[in-house]
C-alpha cells in the first residue's frame, strides 16, 4: 500500500497538543531532593570550613542555645514517653533536627553520606566513636520538597 | 526561551545564579534547578521516550551544573541553550547505551486528560494520534527527532536551537523541514495501517 502522506495542518495541530501535554509534566520531586542531596554532599567541607564572623557566630550560639534547650524538652519528654530496653541502649542512634519539624505520615528520604568525624563538631554533636580525622556515616533526612530536615548520627 | 541578560522583577538572571553558584551558593543552585529543570526533563522525556532515563539525565545535567558553573560563560550561549547542549549529550550516550532496550515507556504516554461520556470517542482519538506522533518522533533518526523537540515542542527559536545542537541556523530549518516531512509520512502509514486493520477487523466480525 502506498503510504498517504499525513496532513500538514493535521500534523501541525497534533504537533501543538503534544506540546500543551507535554508542558503539564511534571519532574517528580524525588529528583529534586536526589539533586540537592548531591549538592549537600559536594559542599559539606565547605560548610564545615566557613569563614567566621561575630555575626554568624551570635547566630550560630543562639540557635545551638534554642536547639539545645528543644532538644533538652524533646528528649524529657520522649525519656518520660518511653522506657529503652536495657540491651538496646547501645544501638541507639542520634537524630538533630535541622528543619521544620517531620510531621508524622510526612513522606521522607534518607540519603546516607559519608561525612568526616570533625563535621559533628560543627554541628554541635561529639562523635561516639573514631577520631575527628576519621569518616562516618551520617543519615540525611530530606523532606518531599527536597529540604533537610534532619540528621542522623551514630549507632 | 530565557535569556542570560534578561530578568523580572526582583529575579536574578541566570547567569548571576551562576556565578553565585560557583561561589557555592546552595540557594542560587536551587533557584537554577527550579528555573529550568522542566524543560530538561521534557527534552529528556521525548527524546528517550523514559520517564526513568529522563529523571537521570536531570540529575546528570544538574550535577555538571553544580560542577562547572565556573566555566559557563554567558557570552556563548544563553544558559537555557548550555543546558540543552548538555542534556542532549547525555541523552546520546543514554541512547547509545540503552539501544538495545525497548526505548518506550508506557508510563511515559500517561496523558491524565479526564474523559466525559460526551466526548468519550473524540477523546480517545485525540489520545490515539499523541500516542501515534510521540511513537514516530520516537522513531525518527536523533538528528531530526532533537529538532523537532526543540523547536515545535520546546519553543526553542531556531537560533537557540543552533546553539544547543551545534550547527548553522541553516541547518536546523532543513532538519526541521525534513523531520516534519518524515513525521508526516509516518503519521500517515500509521493511520493508513490502523484503518486497514480496522476494516479487516469489521470483515472478519461480518
Amino acid at each position: 500500500m502506498t503510504p498517504m502522506r499525513h496532513d500538514d495542518h493535521a500534523l501541525a495541530d497534533a504537533l501543538e497538543e503534544l506540546r500543551r501535554a507535554e508542558a503539564r509534566t511534571k519532574t517528580p520531586p524525588h529528583v529534586e531532593a536526589a539533586v540537592l542531596a548531591a549538592w549537600d554532599t559536594a559542599h559539606v567541607h565547605d560548610i564545615a570550613n566557613r569563614p567566621r564572623n561575630f555575626w554568624r557566630d551570635a547566630a550560630a550560639v543562639a540557635a545551638a542555645v534554642t536547639i539545645a534547650a528543644g532538644l533538652a524538652q524533646l528528649g524529657q519528654r520522649l525519656q518520660r514517653a518511653t522506657e529503652v530496653a536495657p540491651g538496646q541502649s547501645g544501638n541507639s542512634r542520634t537524630l538533630l533536627l535541622v528543619g521544620e519539624p517531620i510531621q508524622q505520615g510526612e513522606p521522607v528520604r534518607m540519603v546516607r553520606m559519608r561525612v568526616p568525624a570533625s563535621t559533628l563538631t560543627g554541628l554541635g554533636l561529639r562523635p561516639v566513636t573514631g577520631t575527628p580525622g576519621e569518616h562516618i556515616e551520617v543519615d540525611v533526612i530530606v523532606g518531599e520538597d527536597g529540604v533537610a530536615r534532619a540528621i542522623r548520627v551514630g549507632r | 526561551m530565557r535569556d542570560a541578560t534578561r530578568t523580572t522583577d526582583g529575579d536574578l538572571t541566570d547567569s548571576d545564579l551562576m556565578r553565585r553558584t560557583a561561589a557555592g551558593d546552595r540557594d542560587a543552585f536551587t533557584a537554577l534547578y527550579q528555573r529550568h529543570h522542566a524543560m530538561v526533563y521534557r527534552f529528556a522525556r521525548l527524546m528517550t521516550g523514559s520517564n526513568s532515563a529522563a529523571e537521570d539525565i536531570v540529575q546528570e545535567v544538574f550535577l555538571i551544573v553544580m560542577r562547572d558553573a565556573a566555566r559557563y560563560d554567558p557570552a556563548r550561549a544563553a544558559l537555557s541553550s548550555y543546558l540543552y547542549g548538555v542534556a542532549r549529550h547525555h541523552t546520546r550516550r543514554r541512547l547509545a547505551r540503552d539501544r538495545q532496550f525497548v526505548a518506550f515507556d508506557g508510563d511515559c504516554c500517561d496523558t491524565t486528560q479526564r474523559v466525559t461520556e460526551d466526548d468519550v470517542n473524540a477523546t480517545l482519538e485525540r489520545r490515539q494520534t499523541l500516542l501515534r506522533l510521540r511513537r514516530a518522533i520516537l522513531s525518527l533518526p536523533r538528528r531530526y527527532r532533537e529538532v523537532i523537540v526543540l523547536c515545535d515542542l520546546q519553543d526553542v527559536s531556531y537560533n537557540d536551537a543552533a546553539v544547543a545542537v551545534g550547527c548553522a541556523v541553516g541547518t536546523i530549518r532543513s532538519r526541521l523541514h525534513r523531520a516534519r516531512h518524515l513525521l508526516s509520512q509516518k503519521m500517515g502509514c500509521a493511520m493508513a495501517s490502523e484503518e486497514d486493520h480496522q476494516r479487516q477487523s469489521v470483515r472478519c466480525a461480518v
